[in-house]
């Protein structure tokens, strides 16, 4: 009787997700890997059918999945390298009784809309923004926007107020005494960083950074405005494929790919990370 | 340390100041000064465009993060009570709903709710003369997949660093099983469910694409601004752009308060 | 009411009265069959705040209105929603294509949208816009328009779009910074990828980008021809790594001086004119594009009343005169011409010399849909 009724709560505890993840995720993505397989209409759009030709026809994007598969995990590391300190001073440094109004004072950037602050990031990289003051102290002829360092800044910018967060959280849970032990006995603060807090914020980093590097690789807004069309991204060669030329089933087969590439990457990634946490907690007990 | 995060918040408030700064501008165009004004905030208020627009984001970001965190909430307390296939079918798949960019969210639910709609909606319409259509639900359906899967992983990881012994000891007090989620469980998971609340809630007001895709007729304001941007922006959207900022701080500013005070009563 | 009956049998009022009470006409129709419409006006006329063309029965409920940014005038929507009652919900859309794109996909819930003159036949290949029904909206006059733009919105003597305002495509030159005058396509290349570099954009629109290239080569504007398409792109990927950036939205880096040449649409060309005099619009003497917008309905709009008596409102001649003086961009109504301020007709960017129009050309409806085009512009986009 008990456990029946344990069952029932289990049920209703995991029944709305799995709800959302049948009929909002894996449905549409059959969908899309169905569509992937057909043939653009006469004037864009679907037809059924059933070729491989979308994926042969993969290489005429190779740019964009270049682009997109240097420049997304780059940025993803830049970021993680700028938010980590920062996560660290809030949750350990900080006076706690400022600490969560200080977090969402890194967040709140994020409720003036992004495409506004990046709209903010045109003028301030372009030719009357850093380059004038560069000129100015003689640097001259200094290029930013619209090329690869100009998405590079914008996705530290816009990302640094998500990859925070995470690490933030699980360096909170860090209990002090640890460093206190690992200072008692004897460990230079570089080593007790190193085989304490690092260890211990790792999922924290590694959840921001898979979240981070997960929002660049789809990305469309930030190689489109700081990019200026010439950054082009594989969410770039999607919104186009879907929205100007509307080739529904090359869009479907680029979509596939694109979820194939991260599949495989995140994969190879958590499984890094994960011998990496599990080493260092056994060494640690 | 602290030096470095004065940097980081002048880099983070750097271009705000500038969409700030430029809301007071008299002149037509959002970055070309012409004088201190604000008519551009009278303006805005006055545009229903983009009040309906406003009024439309908030609504799809509150409700996105509302779900988020009871949905997330649920699946991670769940997913603790389950072993075996079930549990690495549901980790799958929240790994899948946060794998899976979101563009290719909006494009495969947009695919799939065109199809499905193109199925139904004939039946539906003569059997009720009513019709389905995207729309701002489309929207929130959409956001709230790929939260719940953050508010999921945010909670187990609480729930991971969570003291056992907690719970144990208000079991052996004869604390009921509800009591002794409401007075340990919660209270302990609070902070992570919050996180998620606002991470969903940023994530949902700040979307564009999955949006652009699946809002039918229904303009955001993330949209609202994309379209106004691509033809020349007005101060007008720096003044709602300021706005939404104040808001956020005051905001900010009344859970700082009620922080504080609760912890007062606390102690 | 252009057409006010002189008179009316007993029993054809009654008739009439009976499908208005029912609801099956609207009041407006009413009164102009009948004639009550001309003896309101002369009252309401004599009456301030009571316009009797201004009212609409038997409407209610949201009219979605998709439409271009900055290319309605608010005031007019509100007056609108003030008469009927019917609230409006405008989308601003960015291009052709996203709009196509989004009737294409279905259940977008829109009512009235306005096509570029390319894109009409397409819809209507695709059973996405309705027949327009004339008789509901009285207040559009085929005889005072432009014949020249009446050809795109009617298809097989049907008419599916009437005509909104029209246009052209040239560049715009910041002659302060640029001592050079270009005066076609072909020195708008020359230029970009020489004395110009890094400082030119051009549309992110394949259509008017490959259009204008092509040009610059001596081919039409609408060449799907793929050994001319070839060379279009070479031009173009050549010109590439020259260019500023790739942008629709090129308002803004002209005007802070990032871009000095540009791709740009008429309306465009007006604002950036009136901001800043040094800023000059050329019609390439090699070609170009000449466009005109249209409203059009969609099939199975949700508000189809709602959306003829707003198209009708619209395109009323005094309302409409509001309108083109909202946005800048040149009206094709002979009766909405004489209603405007003389420097608007005067502004050459608004109104160009005849023969300089002659050059130009329609786009065509395949222009728009070539899959080789768009294939074209992702590999420019991409190289």
């Amino acid at each position: 009787m008990k456990e029946r009724r344990s069952r029932a709560l289990t049920a209703a505890l995991l029944a709305p997700a799995a709800m959302f993840f049948v009929f909002l995720l894996l449905v549409p993505l059959v969908v899309v890997l169905v569509f992937s397989f057909g043939v653009r209409g006469p004037a864009g759009g679907y037809q059924a059918g059933f070729t491989f030709d979308n994926y042969l026809n993969l290489a005429a994007r190779g740019k964009a999945f270049y682009n997109t598969l240097t420049l997304a995990p780059l940025a993803t590391l830049l970021t993680a390298l700028f938010a980590f300190p920062m996560a660290y001073f809030l949750a350990l440094k900080a006076n706690p009784k400022y600490r969560v109004a200080l977090l969402v004072l890194v967040m709140a950037p994020f409720w003036t809309s992004q495409l506004l602050r990046y709209y903010a990031w045109i003028m301030l990289l372009g030719n009357k923004g850093i380059p004038s003051w560069l000129a100015w102290i003689g640097i001259h002829d200094v290029r930013i926007i619209n090329t690869p360092v100009a998405v590079l800044i914008g996705a530290v910018y816009g990302f640094l107020p998500l990859m925070v967060p995470p690490i933030y959280v699980s360096l909170e849970k860090l209990d002090k005494r640890l460093l206190e032990a690992s200072a008692d006995l004897g460990a230079t603060p570089v080593r007790t960083f190193f085989q304490v807090t690092l260890p211990l914020a790792l999922p924290g980093v590694a959840m921001g950074s898979m979240l981070v590097f997960i929002l660049l690789m789809g990305d469309y807004i930030l190689p489109q405005f700081l990019g200026g069309g010439k950054v082009f991204f594989i969410g770039n060669a999607l919104v186009d494929l879907f929205l100007q030329s509307r080739n529904w089933p090359f869009g479907a087969a680029v979509s596939v790919a694109l979820v194939a590439i991260m599949f495989v990457t995140i994969y190879f990634y958590m499984r890094f990370v994960l011998s990496k946490t599990d080493t260092r907690r056994a060494a640690l007990v | 340390m602290r030096i470095y995060a004065i940097l980081i918040y002048i880099f983070l408030y750097a271009p705000i100041a500038l969409i700030v700064g430029f809301s007071f501008n008299a002149g037509k165009y959002a970055m070309d000064w012409q004088g201190f004004s604000v008519e551009w905030y009278a303006k805005a208020f006055s545009n229903p465009l983009i009040m309906e627009a406003l009024r439309t984001s908030v609504f799809i970001a509150f409700s996105t993060a509302l779900l988020s965190a009871i949905i997330g909430t649920l699946t991670a307390l769940g997913l603790e009570r389950v072993s075996g296939w079930l549990r690495t079918a549901f980790d799958a798949l929240i790994y899948v709903a946060i794998m899976v960019p979101g563009i290719v969210i909006g494009i495969s639910t947009l695919i799939a709710f065109v199809s499905f709609f193109d199925l139904v909606n004939p039946w539906l319409t003569s059997a009720w003369s009513i019709k389905l259509e995207m729309g701002a639900w489309a929207v929130i359906a959409a956001h709230v997949l790929f939260n719940i899967a953050v508010v999921a992983l945010l909670v187990r990881a609480r729930l991971q660093g969570m003291d056992r012994s907690l719970v144990e000891a208000s079991e052996d007090l004869y604390a009921t099983p509800l009591g002794t989620f409401r007075q340990v469980v919660l209270p302990l998971l609070a902070p992570a469910i919050l996180a998620g609340f606002l991470l969903a809630f940023t994530f949902s007001f700040e979307d564009f694409i999955i949006a652009y895709f699946v809002a039918g007729p229904n303009t955001t304001l993330p949209i609202y601004v994309f379209s106004s941007i691509r033809r020349g922006v007005t101060p007008e959207i720096n003044a709602v752009g300021t706005v939404v900022l104040m808001t956020s701080f005051a905001l900010l500013i009344v859970a700082q308060l009620i922080l504080q005070r609760g912890q007062k009563t606390a102690r | 009411m252009t057409k006010t009956p002189g008179h009316i049998s007993p029993q054809k009022f009654l008739d009439e009265l009976r499908r208005f009470q029912k609801g099956s006409v609207t009041r407006r129709h009413f009164l102009g069959v009948t004639g009550l419409g001309l003896a309101t006006a002369v009252i309401g006329g004599a009456v301030p705040g009571l316009r009797p063309r201004k009212s609409y029965a038997a409407l209610s409920g949201t009219l979605n209105f998709t439409t271009w940014p900055n290319y309605f005038s608010q005031e007019n929507l509100d007056n609108f929603t003030k008469q009927t009652g019917v609230t409006i919900n405008v989308n601003v859309f960015g291009s052709n294509e996203e709009m196509l794109a989004k009737l294409q996909a279905g259940s977008t819930g829109w009512d009235v949208f306005v096509p570029t003159n390319y894109t009409i036949s397409t819809y209507k290949q695709l059973d996405l816009i309705e027949p327009l029904d004339l008789k509901l909206m009285p207040n559009y006059d085929e005889k005072s328009q432009d014949p020249r733009f009446l050809g795109p919105g009617t298809i097989d003597g049907t008419v599916y779009a009437v005509p909104k305002d029209w246009g052209t495509t040239g560049f715009i030159v910041n002659t302060k910074e640029v001592s050079q005058n270009p005066a076609s396509w072909k020195e708008f290349f020359e230029l970009a990828q020489g004395p110009l570099s890094g400082k030119v954009m051009v549309h992110d629109y394949q259509l008017t980008t490959i259009g204008s290239a092509a040009k610059a080569l001596g081919y039409s504007f609408n060449t799907i021809d793929p050994k001319e398409l070839a060379e279009v792109e070479k031009l173009l990927i050549a010109t590439k790594p020259h260019l500023f950036g790739i942008n629709s939205d090129y308002q803004p880096s002209m005007r802070n001086g990032d871009a000095t040449m540009a791709m740009c649409w008429t309306n465009d060309a007006a604002q950036l004119h009136r901001d800043i005099p040094d800023m000059k619009y050329v019609l390439g003497k090699d070609g170009g594009e000449i466009w005109v917008d249209h409203y059009a309905v969609v099939k199975g709009a949700p508000n189809r009343e709602a959306a003829y008596a707003f198209i009708d409102y619209i395109l009323t001649p005094e309302i409409n005169a509001k309108e083109i003086q909202a946005h800048g961009t040149p009206s094709t109504d002979a009766r909405c011409l004489k209603l405007l301020p003389k420097e608007m007709l005067e502004n050459p960017i608004l109104y160009p010399a005849a023969e300089q129009l002659s050059a130009l050309e329609y786009g065509a409806a395949e222009t728009l849909t070539s899959p080789a085009r768009a294939e074209l512009m992702a590999r420019f986009k991409s190289a």
